[in-house]
Protein backbone atom coordinates (compact mmCIF):
# COMPACT_ATOMS: atom_id res chain seq x y z
CA UNK A 1 0.00 0.00 0.00
CA UNK A 2 2.62 2.52 0.94
CA UNK A 3 4.52 1.38 -2.22
CA UNK A 4 1.44 2.25 -4.13
CA UNK A 5 1.56 5.92 -2.58
CA UNK A 6 5.21 6.61 -2.76
CA UNK A 7 4.66 5.30 -6.65
CA UNK A 8 1.87 7.99 -6.98
CA UNK A 9 4.27 10.96 -4.94
CA UNK A 10 6.91 10.67 -7.64
CA UNK A 11 4.26 10.35 -10.66
CA UNK A 12 2.69 13.22 -9.85
CA UNK A 13 5.85 15.05 -8.76
CA UNK A 14 7.68 14.01 -12.18
CA UNK A 15 4.60 15.68 -13.65
CA UNK A 16 4.64 18.49 -11.70
CA UNK A 17 8.36 18.88 -12.52
CA UNK A 18 7.82 18.77 -15.95
CA UNK A 19 4.81 21.61 -16.47
CA UNK A 20 7.13 23.48 -14.37
CA UNK A 21 9.86 23.11 -17.06
CA UNK A 22 7.35 23.39 -19.51
CA UNK A 23 5.79 27.13 -18.10
CA UNK A 24 9.29 28.05 -17.75
CA UNK A 25 10.72 27.21 -20.97
CA UNK A 26 7.57 28.60 -22.94
CA UNK A 27 7.96 31.78 -21.04
CA UNK A 28 11.51 32.44 -21.70
CA UNK A 29 10.82 31.18 -25.30
CA UNK A 30 8.03 33.80 -25.35
CA UNK A 31 10.13 36.64 -23.53
CA UNK A 32 12.73 35.85 -26.14
CA UNK A 33 10.34 35.92 -29.59
CA UNK A 34 8.92 39.46 -28.04
CA UNK A 35 12.54 40.64 -27.55
CA UNK A 36 13.74 39.77 -31.22
CA UNK A 37 10.70 41.37 -32.53
CA UNK A 38 11.67 44.51 -30.48
CA UNK A 39 15.33 44.26 -31.93
CA UNK A 40 14.23 43.77 -35.61
CA UNK A 41 11.69 46.06 -35.59
CA UNK A 42 13.93 48.92 -33.89
CA UNK A 43 16.53 48.03 -37.02
CA UNK A 44 14.08 47.95 -39.47
CA UNK A 45 11.50 50.62 -38.61
CA UNK A 46 13.81 53.34 -39.86
CA UNK A 47 14.55 52.08 -42.90
CA UNK A 48 11.06 51.74 -43.52
CA UNK A 49 9.63 55.59 -42.34
CA UNK A 50 12.26 56.79 -44.52
CA UNK A 51 10.85 54.83 -47.75
CA UNK A 52 7.44 55.79 -46.35
CA UNK A 53 8.35 59.56 -45.62
CA UNK A 54 9.41 59.51 -49.70
CA UNK A 55 13.15 58.38 -49.89
CA UNK A 56 13.28 55.70 -52.58
CA UNK A 57 11.36 53.81 -55.16
CA UNK A 58 11.31 50.21 -53.57
CA UNK A 59 10.86 49.35 -49.96
CA UNK A 60 12.69 45.83 -50.96
CA UNK A 61 15.88 47.60 -52.30
CA UNK A 62 16.03 49.51 -48.89
CA UNK A 63 15.51 45.90 -46.50
CA UNK A 64 17.97 43.43 -46.02
CA UNK A 65 17.04 39.78 -47.14
CA UNK A 66 13.72 38.95 -44.78
CA UNK A 67 12.97 35.64 -42.83
CA UNK A 68 9.83 34.66 -42.06
CA UNK A 69 9.37 36.33 -38.34
CA UNK A 70 11.08 39.50 -39.96
CA UNK A 71 8.66 40.04 -42.73
CA UNK A 72 5.94 39.28 -39.79
CA UNK A 73 7.66 42.24 -38.60
CA UNK A 74 7.77 44.54 -41.51
CA UNK A 75 4.48 44.17 -41.93
CA UNK A 76 3.48 44.93 -38.66
CA UNK A 77 5.25 48.44 -39.14
CA UNK A 78 3.88 49.15 -42.86
CA UNK A 79 -0.12 48.37 -41.33
CA UNK A 80 0.63 50.43 -38.16
CA UNK A 81 1.31 53.46 -39.92
CA UNK A 82 -1.22 53.18 -42.53
CA UNK A 83 -4.20 53.55 -39.57
CA UNK A 84 -3.40 56.98 -39.21
CA UNK A 85 -1.72 58.23 -42.55
CA UNK A 86 -3.24 58.94 -45.94
CA UNK A 87 -2.00 60.65 -49.39
CA UNK A 88 1.39 60.09 -50.70
CA UNK A 89 2.41 58.25 -47.73
CA UNK A 90 -0.50 55.98 -47.72
CA UNK A 91 -0.17 55.25 -51.18
CA UNK A 92 3.59 54.01 -50.59
CA UNK A 93 2.83 51.70 -48.18
CA UNK A 94 0.06 49.75 -50.13
CA UNK A 95 2.81 49.90 -53.13
CA UNK A 96 4.80 48.31 -50.07
CA UNK A 97 2.40 45.78 -49.56
CA UNK A 98 1.78 44.70 -53.27
CA UNK A 99 5.75 44.57 -53.53
CA UNK A 100 6.46 42.80 -50.64
CA UNK A 101 3.94 39.89 -51.49
CA UNK A 102 1.89 40.80 -48.25
CA UNK A 103 -1.24 41.46 -50.72
CA UNK A 104 -0.71 38.17 -52.55
CA UNK A 105 0.11 36.25 -48.91
CA UNK A 106 -2.94 37.59 -47.42
CA UNK A 107 -4.92 36.69 -50.53
CA UNK A 108 -4.23 32.93 -50.31
CA UNK A 109 -4.91 32.98 -46.70
CA UNK A 110 -8.80 34.41 -47.75
CA UNK A 111 -9.02 30.87 -49.09
CA UNK A 112 -7.48 29.30 -44.97
CA UNK A 113 -10.36 26.25 -44.03
CA UNK A 114 -9.87 28.27 -40.87
CA UNK A 115 -12.29 31.23 -40.57
CA UNK A 116 -10.86 33.48 -38.15
CA UNK A 117 -7.52 33.36 -40.49
CA UNK A 118 -9.91 34.16 -43.59
CA UNK A 119 -10.89 36.98 -41.42
CA UNK A 120 -7.43 38.00 -40.58
CA UNK A 121 -6.52 38.44 -43.68
CA UNK A 122 -9.49 40.09 -44.83
CA UNK A 123 -8.83 42.85 -41.92
CA UNK A 124 -5.33 43.14 -43.22
CA UNK A 125 -5.89 43.23 -46.90
CA UNK A 126 -8.19 46.43 -45.90
CA UNK A 127 -5.81 48.14 -44.09
CA UNK A 128 -3.47 47.60 -47.17
CA UNK A 129 -6.29 49.27 -49.04
CA UNK A 130 -4.84 46.85 -52.36
CA UNK A 131 -7.58 47.52 -55.30
CA UNK A 132 -6.10 44.57 -56.05
CA UNK A 133 -7.53 42.15 -53.37
CA UNK A 134 -11.36 43.87 -54.55
CA UNK A 135 -12.55 40.60 -56.56
CA UNK A 136 -11.30 37.96 -53.41
CA UNK A 137 -13.01 40.26 -51.07
CA UNK A 138 -15.86 40.67 -53.02
CA UNK A 139 -15.85 37.09 -53.23
CA UNK A 140 -15.64 36.59 -49.63
CA UNK A 141 -18.96 38.74 -48.62
CA UNK A 142 -20.11 35.06 -49.63
CA UNK A 143 -18.31 33.40 -46.58
CA UNK A 144 -20.30 30.55 -44.06
CA UNK A 145 -19.05 32.99 -41.13
CA UNK A 146 -21.22 36.11 -40.91
CA UNK A 147 -17.54 37.55 -38.53
CA UNK A 148 -15.48 36.62 -41.94
CA UNK A 149 -18.80 38.32 -44.75
CA UNK A 150 -18.42 41.26 -42.22
CA UNK A 151 -14.30 41.98 -42.24
CA UNK A 152 -14.77 41.56 -45.62
CA UNK A 153 -17.20 44.43 -46.38
CA UNK A 154 -15.68 46.46 -44.15
CA UNK A 155 -12.09 45.58 -46.09
CA UNK A 156 -13.98 46.76 -49.10
CA UNK A 157 -15.17 49.96 -47.47
CA UNK A 158 -11.35 50.76 -47.22
CA UNK A 159 -10.23 50.01 -50.57
CA UNK A 160 -12.67 53.31 -51.19
CA UNK A 161 -12.54 51.53 -54.79
CA UNK A 162 -15.59 52.32 -57.30
CA UNK A 163 -15.92 48.77 -58.38
CA UNK A 164 -16.33 47.73 -54.22
CA UNK A 165 -19.05 50.12 -53.81
CA UNK A 166 -21.84 48.28 -55.88
CA UNK A 167 -21.39 45.21 -54.08
CA UNK A 168 -21.86 46.54 -50.59
CA UNK A 169 -24.99 47.95 -52.04
CA UNK A 170 -26.15 44.80 -53.01
CA UNK A 171 -25.21 43.26 -49.48
CA UNK A 172 -28.60 45.87 -48.47
CA UNK A 173 -31.23 44.09 -50.40
CA UNK A 174 -30.46 40.94 -48.35
CA UNK A 175 -31.32 42.15 -44.67
CA UNK A 176 -31.47 38.86 -43.32
CA UNK A 177 -27.79 37.90 -43.70
CA UNK A 178 -26.30 41.39 -43.66
CA UNK A 179 -27.21 44.25 -40.89
CA UNK A 180 -28.09 47.45 -42.90
CA UNK A 181 -27.00 49.77 -40.91
CA UNK A 182 -23.67 48.26 -40.11
CA UNK A 183 -23.18 48.73 -44.19
CA UNK A 184 -24.29 51.68 -44.09
CA UNK A 185 -21.73 52.88 -41.82
CA UNK A 186 -19.30 51.36 -44.46
CA UNK A 187 -20.88 52.83 -47.17
CA UNK A 188 -20.90 56.41 -45.54
CA UNK A 189 -16.86 56.10 -44.60
CA UNK A 190 -16.25 55.61 -48.70
CA UNK A 191 -17.68 59.24 -49.43
CA UNK A 192 -19.36 60.68 -52.37
CA UNK A 193 -18.69 57.87 -54.65
CA UNK A 194 -20.89 55.42 -52.36
CA UNK A 195 -23.74 58.40 -52.71
CA UNK A 196 -23.91 58.40 -56.25
CA UNK A 197 -24.15 54.80 -56.13
CA UNK A 198 -27.05 54.74 -53.39
CA UNK A 199 -28.85 56.94 -55.29
CA UNK A 200 -28.41 54.99 -58.33
CA UNK A 201 -30.10 52.01 -56.80
CA UNK A 202 -32.31 53.90 -54.04
CA UNK A 203 -35.29 52.50 -55.44
CA UNK A 204 -34.56 48.71 -55.63
CA UNK A 205 -33.60 48.70 -51.99
CA UNK A 206 -35.98 46.89 -49.84
CA UNK A 207 -37.25 49.26 -46.75
CA UNK A 208 -35.42 48.80 -44.09
CA UNK A 209 -32.02 49.32 -46.26
CA UNK A 210 -33.96 52.42 -48.15
CA UNK A 211 -33.94 53.78 -44.26
CA UNK A 212 -29.87 53.01 -43.37
CA UNK A 213 -29.40 54.81 -47.05
CA UNK A 214 -30.92 57.70 -46.35
CA UNK A 215 -29.05 57.94 -43.21
CA UNK A 216 -25.81 57.01 -45.44
CA UNK A 217 -26.83 60.12 -47.79
CA UNK A 218 -26.79 62.37 -45.48
CA UNK A 219 -23.38 61.34 -43.81
CA UNK A 220 -22.14 61.73 -46.91
CA UNK A 221 -23.24 64.89 -47.19
CA UNK A 222 -23.11 64.55 -50.88
CA UNK A 223 -24.96 67.63 -52.38
CA UNK A 224 -26.04 65.17 -55.04
CA UNK A 225 -28.34 63.92 -52.80
CA UNK A 226 -30.18 66.54 -52.13
CA UNK A 227 -32.57 66.06 -55.26
CA UNK A 228 -33.23 62.36 -53.94
CA UNK A 229 -33.59 63.61 -50.29
CA UNK A 230 -36.20 66.38 -50.69
CA UNK A 231 -38.81 64.13 -52.99
CA UNK A 232 -38.39 61.89 -49.83
CA UNK A 233 -39.75 64.03 -47.45
CA UNK A 234 -43.27 62.91 -49.13
CA UNK A 235 -42.34 59.50 -48.87
CA UNK A 236 -45.17 57.35 -47.63
CA UNK A 237 -43.28 55.79 -45.32
CA UNK A 238 -43.10 58.44 -42.05
CA UNK A 239 -39.43 56.96 -41.18
CA UNK A 240 -38.03 57.66 -44.37
CA UNK A 241 -39.78 61.12 -44.02
CA UNK A 242 -37.77 61.93 -41.15
CA UNK A 243 -34.34 60.35 -41.79
CA UNK A 244 -34.21 62.57 -45.71
CA UNK A 245 -34.99 65.80 -42.89
CA UNK A 246 -32.60 64.47 -40.87
CA UNK A 247 -30.46 63.95 -44.19
CA UNK A 248 -30.79 67.07 -45.32
CA UNK A 249 -30.34 68.91 -42.00
CA UNK A 250 -26.55 67.18 -42.30
CA UNK A 251 -25.57 68.17 -45.63
CA UNK A 252 -26.81 71.65 -44.23
CA UNK A 253 -27.39 73.79 -47.70
CA UNK A 254 -29.37 76.74 -46.20
CA UNK A 255 -31.86 76.50 -49.78
CA UNK A 256 -33.06 73.48 -48.05
CA UNK A 257 -35.06 75.79 -45.80
CA UNK A 258 -38.66 76.24 -47.37
CA UNK A 259 -38.41 72.05 -48.11
CA UNK A 260 -38.01 71.46 -44.50
CA UNK A 261 -40.33 74.18 -43.24
CA UNK A 262 -43.21 71.99 -45.31
CA UNK A 263 -42.20 68.96 -43.34
CA UNK A 264 -42.80 70.75 -39.87
CA UNK A 265 -46.50 70.52 -41.08
CA UNK A 266 -45.87 66.68 -41.29
CA UNK A 267 -48.62 64.61 -40.35
CA UNK A 268 -45.82 62.42 -38.68
CA UNK A 269 -44.33 63.89 -35.40
CA UNK A 270 -40.78 62.08 -35.86
CA UNK A 271 -40.67 63.81 -39.40
CA UNK A 272 -41.56 67.54 -37.56
CA UNK A 273 -39.16 66.67 -35.07
CA UNK A 274 -36.41 65.87 -37.33
CA UNK A 275 -36.84 69.16 -39.51
CA UNK A 276 -37.22 71.17 -36.47
CA UNK A 277 -33.55 70.08 -35.89
CA UNK A 278 -32.30 70.35 -39.40
CA UNK A 279 -33.80 73.74 -39.74
CA UNK A 280 -31.67 74.78 -37.04
CA UNK A 281 -28.56 73.47 -38.48
CA UNK A 282 -29.38 75.81 -42.37
CA UNK A 283 -29.70 78.85 -39.72
CA UNK A 284 -31.95 80.47 -42.27
CA UNK A 285 -33.92 84.02 -40.06
CA UNK A 286 -36.67 82.64 -41.68
CA UNK A 287 -37.50 79.52 -40.11
CA UNK A 288 -37.45 81.03 -36.56
CA UNK A 289 -41.61 81.71 -36.66
CA UNK A 290 -42.31 78.56 -37.77
CA UNK A 291 -39.66 77.14 -35.12
CA UNK A 292 -41.55 79.66 -32.44
CA UNK A 293 -44.74 78.12 -32.98
CA UNK A 294 -43.79 74.42 -32.77
CA UNK A 295 -42.74 75.23 -29.22
CA UNK A 296 -46.57 74.37 -28.94
CA UNK A 297 -46.83 70.93 -30.47
CA UNK A 298 -48.44 68.29 -28.66
CA UNK A 299 -45.59 65.98 -28.99
CA UNK A 300 -42.55 66.24 -26.75
CA UNK A 301 -39.57 65.46 -28.41
CA UNK A 302 -41.07 68.21 -31.60
CA UNK A 303 -41.10 70.85 -28.90
CA UNK A 304 -37.66 69.81 -27.44
CA UNK A 305 -36.35 69.96 -30.96
CA UNK A 306 -37.60 73.26 -31.99
CA UNK A 307 -36.12 74.53 -28.79
CA UNK A 308 -33.29 73.20 -29.79
CA UNK A 309 -33.12 74.36 -33.26
CA UNK A 310 -33.72 78.21 -32.00
CA UNK A 311 -30.99 77.64 -30.03
CA UNK A 312 -28.59 77.13 -32.78
CA UNK A 313 -29.87 79.53 -34.78
CA UNK A 314 -28.33 82.08 -33.11
CA UNK A 315 -29.35 85.16 -31.80
CA UNK A 316 -32.15 85.27 -33.40
CA UNK A 317 -33.35 82.11 -32.09
CA UNK A 318 -32.31 82.70 -28.59
CA UNK A 319 -34.33 85.88 -28.70
CA UNK A 320 -36.98 83.57 -29.91
CA UNK A 321 -36.50 80.96 -26.99
CA UNK A 322 -36.75 84.24 -24.23
CA UNK A 323 -39.86 85.28 -25.60
CA UNK A 324 -41.36 82.04 -25.60
CA UNK A 325 -41.12 82.14 -21.47
CA UNK A 326 -44.15 84.29 -21.77
CA UNK A 327 -45.86 82.06 -23.89
CA UNK A 328 -49.53 81.29 -22.38
CA UNK A 329 -48.71 77.32 -23.72
CA UNK A 330 -46.98 75.76 -20.53
CA UNK A 331 -45.15 73.39 -22.60
CA UNK A 332 -43.73 76.29 -24.42
CA UNK A 333 -42.30 77.68 -21.70
CA UNK A 334 -41.10 74.77 -20.25
CA UNK A 335 -39.09 73.67 -23.49
CA UNK A 336 -37.63 77.65 -24.10
CA UNK A 337 -36.20 77.06 -19.90
CA UNK A 338 -34.61 74.07 -20.74
CA UNK A 339 -33.04 74.84 -23.52
CA UNK A 340 -31.85 78.21 -21.84
CA UNK A 341 -30.57 76.20 -19.16
CA UNK A 342 -28.65 73.61 -21.14
CA UNK A 343 -27.50 76.76 -23.63
CA UNK A 344 -25.92 78.07 -20.47
CA UNK A 345 -27.35 81.39 -21.42
CA UNK A 346 -29.45 81.43 -18.18
CA UNK A 347 -26.13 81.40 -16.21
CA UNK A 348 -24.84 84.31 -18.45
CA UNK A 349 -27.79 86.22 -17.23
CA UNK A 350 -27.08 85.15 -13.73
CA UNK A 351 -23.64 86.89 -14.08
CA UNK A 352 -25.53 89.71 -15.63
CA UNK A 353 -27.33 90.33 -12.28
CA UNK A 354 -24.18 92.26 -10.62
CA UNK A 355 -22.80 94.08 -13.90
CA UNK A 356 -22.18 97.60 -14.30
CA UNK A 357 -23.84 98.44 -16.99
CA UNK A 358 -27.64 99.04 -15.99
CA UNK A 359 -29.29 98.04 -19.31
CA UNK A 360 -27.54 94.01 -18.49
CA UNK A 361 -28.79 94.37 -15.06
CA UNK A 362 -32.49 95.02 -16.26
CA UNK A 363 -32.65 92.43 -19.05
CA UNK A 364 -31.51 89.51 -16.35
CA UNK A 365 -33.93 91.04 -13.70
CA UNK A 366 -36.58 90.61 -16.38
CA UNK A 367 -35.25 87.03 -18.03
CA UNK A 368 -35.55 85.55 -14.35
CA UNK A 369 -38.75 87.02 -13.30
CA UNK A 370 -40.19 85.28 -16.52
CA UNK A 371 -38.70 82.54 -15.49
CA UNK A 372 -39.78 82.49 -11.96
CA UNK A 373 -43.26 83.35 -13.14
CA UNK A 374 -43.22 80.34 -15.67
CA UNK A 375 -42.32 77.92 -12.41
CA UNK A 376 -39.15 76.38 -13.87
CA UNK A 377 -36.48 77.58 -10.93
CA UNK A 378 -34.65 74.59 -10.51
CA UNK A 379 -31.69 75.74 -12.28
CA UNK A 380 -31.76 79.36 -10.36
CA UNK A 381 -32.51 77.82 -6.90
CA UNK A 382 -28.90 75.86 -7.32
CA UNK A 383 -27.51 78.69 -8.63
CA UNK A 384 -28.56 81.21 -5.35
CA UNK A 385 -27.32 78.37 -3.20
CA UNK A 386 -23.85 77.59 -5.20
CA UNK A 387 -22.98 80.67 -6.64
CA UNK A 388 -19.05 82.04 -6.10
CA UNK A 389 -20.50 85.42 -5.64
CA UNK A 390 -22.50 86.32 -2.88
CA UNK A 391 -24.20 89.17 -4.23
CA UNK A 392 -25.56 86.99 -6.73
CA UNK A 393 -26.63 84.94 -4.41
CA UNK A 394 -28.31 87.52 -2.65
CA UNK A 395 -30.39 89.02 -5.17
CA UNK A 396 -31.52 85.42 -6.78
CA UNK A 397 -32.83 84.26 -2.97
CA UNK A 398 -35.03 87.89 -3.13
CA UNK A 399 -36.01 87.01 -6.65
CA UNK A 400 -36.71 83.42 -5.85
CA UNK A 401 -38.27 84.04 -2.41
CA UNK A 402 -42.67 84.30 -2.77
CA UNK A 403 -43.92 87.62 -1.94
CA UNK A 404 -45.11 88.12 1.88
CA UNK A 405 -49.19 86.99 1.49
CA UNK A 406 -51.08 89.97 3.50
CA UNK A 407 -53.74 88.83 5.79
CA UNK A 408 -56.26 90.81 6.80
CA UNK A 409 -57.68 90.02 10.19
CA UNK A 410 -61.41 91.84 10.49
CA UNK A 411 -61.86 92.65 14.12
CA UNK B 1 16.05 79.84 -35.59
CA UNK B 2 18.68 77.51 -36.75
CA UNK B 3 16.97 73.98 -35.71
CA UNK B 4 13.60 74.86 -34.58
CA UNK B 5 11.97 72.81 -31.03
CA UNK B 6 8.81 71.25 -31.61
CA UNK B 7 7.33 68.99 -29.28
CA UNK B 8 5.45 66.00 -30.30
CA UNK B 9 2.69 65.03 -27.41
CA UNK B 10 1.00 61.71 -28.34
CA UNK B 11 0.79 58.42 -26.19
CA UNK B 12 0.46 56.35 -29.42
CA UNK B 13 4.50 55.49 -29.90
CA UNK B 14 4.03 54.59 -33.55
CA UNK B 15 2.74 57.74 -34.38
CA UNK B 16 5.63 60.05 -32.71
CA UNK B 17 8.12 57.90 -33.80
CA UNK B 18 6.67 58.61 -37.55
CA UNK B 19 6.37 62.17 -36.90
CA UNK B 20 9.81 62.17 -35.57
CA UNK B 21 11.67 60.69 -38.44
CA UNK B 22 9.25 63.08 -40.66
CA UNK B 23 10.54 66.24 -38.96
CA UNK B 24 14.23 65.37 -37.57
CA UNK B 25 15.03 64.64 -41.33
CA UNK B 26 13.92 68.03 -42.24
CA UNK B 27 16.14 69.57 -39.58
CA UNK B 28 14.05 70.00 -36.57
CA UNK B 29 14.95 69.55 -33.31
CA UNK B 30 12.37 67.05 -31.93
CA UNK B 31 10.97 66.19 -28.40
CA UNK B 32 8.65 63.92 -27.12
CA UNK B 33 5.78 63.68 -24.46
CA UNK B 34 4.13 60.40 -23.93
CA UNK B 35 0.97 61.68 -22.41
CA UNK B 36 -1.00 65.11 -21.10
CA UNK B 37 0.89 65.71 -17.58
CA UNK B 38 4.29 65.31 -19.84
CA UNK B 39 3.21 67.17 -22.40
CA UNK B 40 2.76 70.31 -19.97
CA UNK B 41 5.86 70.03 -17.76
CA UNK B 42 8.28 69.24 -21.76
CA UNK B 43 6.45 72.83 -22.78
CA UNK B 44 7.09 74.75 -19.62
CA UNK B 45 11.01 73.24 -19.72
CA UNK B 46 11.86 73.34 -23.29
CA UNK B 47 9.70 75.75 -24.41
CA UNK B 48 9.60 74.72 -28.07
CA UNK B 49 8.81 76.64 -31.62
CA UNK B 50 6.02 74.57 -32.21
CA UNK B 51 3.29 71.68 -30.54
CA UNK B 52 1.97 69.09 -32.03
CA UNK B 53 -0.70 68.00 -29.27
CA UNK B 54 -3.21 65.10 -29.50
CA UNK B 55 -6.72 65.43 -27.92
CA UNK B 56 -6.86 61.71 -26.63
CA UNK B 57 -4.32 61.04 -23.73
CA UNK B 58 -3.58 59.64 -20.38
CA UNK B 59 -3.71 61.43 -17.14
CA UNK B 60 -5.02 65.18 -18.98
CA UNK B 61 -6.60 65.57 -22.43
CA UNK B 62 -5.54 67.85 -24.80
CA UNK B 63 -8.05 70.32 -24.41
CA UNK B 64 -7.02 70.36 -20.56
CA UNK B 65 -3.35 71.02 -21.56
CA UNK B 66 -4.05 73.34 -24.69
CA UNK B 67 -5.94 75.31 -21.90
CA UNK B 68 -3.54 75.39 -19.74
CA UNK B 69 -0.56 76.32 -21.68
CA UNK B 70 -2.37 79.41 -22.97
CA UNK B 71 -3.23 80.42 -19.76
CA UNK B 72 0.49 80.20 -18.57
CA UNK B 73 2.38 83.59 -19.77
CA UNK B 74 5.20 81.43 -19.90
CA UNK B 75 3.85 79.27 -22.50
CA UNK B 76 0.95 80.75 -24.21
CA UNK B 77 3.31 81.93 -26.83
CA UNK B 78 3.60 78.54 -28.27
CA UNK B 79 2.16 78.12 -31.41
CA UNK B 80 -0.32 74.70 -31.36
CA UNK B 81 -1.58 72.15 -33.94
CA UNK B 82 -3.83 69.60 -32.83
CA UNK B 83 -4.03 66.33 -34.28
CA UNK B 84 -6.62 64.17 -33.45
CA UNK B 85 -9.06 61.29 -34.65
CA UNK B 86 -12.05 63.69 -33.25
CA UNK B 87 -13.31 65.46 -36.56
CA UNK B 88 -16.81 67.08 -35.33
CA UNK B 89 -16.84 70.12 -36.06
CA UNK B 90 -17.57 71.05 -32.63
CA UNK B 91 -13.98 70.01 -31.46
CA UNK B 92 -12.30 71.38 -34.01
CA UNK B 93 -14.33 74.94 -33.49
CA UNK B 94 -13.45 74.44 -29.73
CA UNK B 95 -10.00 73.45 -30.47
CA UNK B 96 -9.26 76.68 -32.65
CA UNK B 97 -11.27 78.84 -30.08
CA UNK B 98 -8.64 77.78 -27.03
CA UNK B 99 -6.19 79.12 -29.03
CA UNK B 100 -4.69 76.19 -31.49
CA UNK B 101 -2.81 77.42 -34.67
CA UNK B 102 -3.92 74.83 -36.86
CA UNK B 103 -6.60 71.64 -36.59
CA UNK B 104 -5.01 68.02 -38.50
CA UNK B 105 -7.39 65.71 -38.32
CA UNK B 106 -5.87 61.47 -38.17
CA UNK B 107 -5.58 60.01 -40.57
CA UNK B 108 -3.64 62.76 -41.91
CA UNK B 109 -1.10 63.35 -45.02
CA UNK B 110 2.36 63.61 -43.60
CA UNK B 111 3.40 66.49 -46.94
CA UNK B 112 0.31 68.61 -45.57
CA UNK B 113 1.38 67.98 -41.85
CA UNK B 114 5.10 69.09 -42.78
CA UNK B 115 3.69 72.32 -44.69
CA UNK B 116 1.63 73.62 -41.97
CA UNK B 117 4.50 73.18 -39.41
CA UNK B 118 6.85 74.91 -42.05
CA UNK B 119 4.46 78.03 -42.49
CA UNK B 120 3.83 78.80 -38.82
CA UNK B 121 7.51 78.69 -38.10
CA UNK B 122 8.14 80.82 -41.11
CA UNK B 123 5.25 82.95 -39.75
CA UNK B 124 6.63 83.27 -36.24
CA UNK B 125 10.04 83.88 -37.65
CA UNK B 126 9.00 86.83 -39.28
CA UNK B 127 6.82 88.20 -36.24
CA UNK B 128 9.92 87.76 -34.14
CA UNK B 129 11.95 89.89 -36.61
Amino acid sequence: MSEILIRALWVLGGVLFFLSVYIIANKALREMTERRVAWTRGELEPKILEYVNGKGERLGAALPPLGRADRRVVEDVLLDNGRFLKGNARDRITAACEDLGYVRDRMRQLKSSRWWRRAEAAEKLGTMKSPKAAAELIALMRDEMPEVRMRAARALGQLETRSSVKPLIGTLQDPNRWSALRIADILAGMGPEAADELVESFATLPAKARVAAVDCLGRVKSHRAAGLLIKLLSDPDRDIRARAAHSLGLIGDPNFTPDLQRALKDPAWPVRAMAAKALGKLGRPEAVAPLFDLLRDREWWVRINAAEGLRSMGDSGLAALVNAIDSEDRYARHAAVATLEGAGVLDQYVEKLVSADEKEREAALTLIRKIVAAERTDHLMQAASRHAQEKVREQLSRLLTPPEVKVQVKA
Amino acid sequence: MSHPKILVADDDSTIRRFIVTLLADRGYEIHEAVDGEQAFKVAESVRPDLMLLDLIMPYRDGFDVLYDLKHDPGTSEIPIIIMSVKDREEEIVKGLNMGAEDYVVKPFNSLELVARVRKILERENRRAG
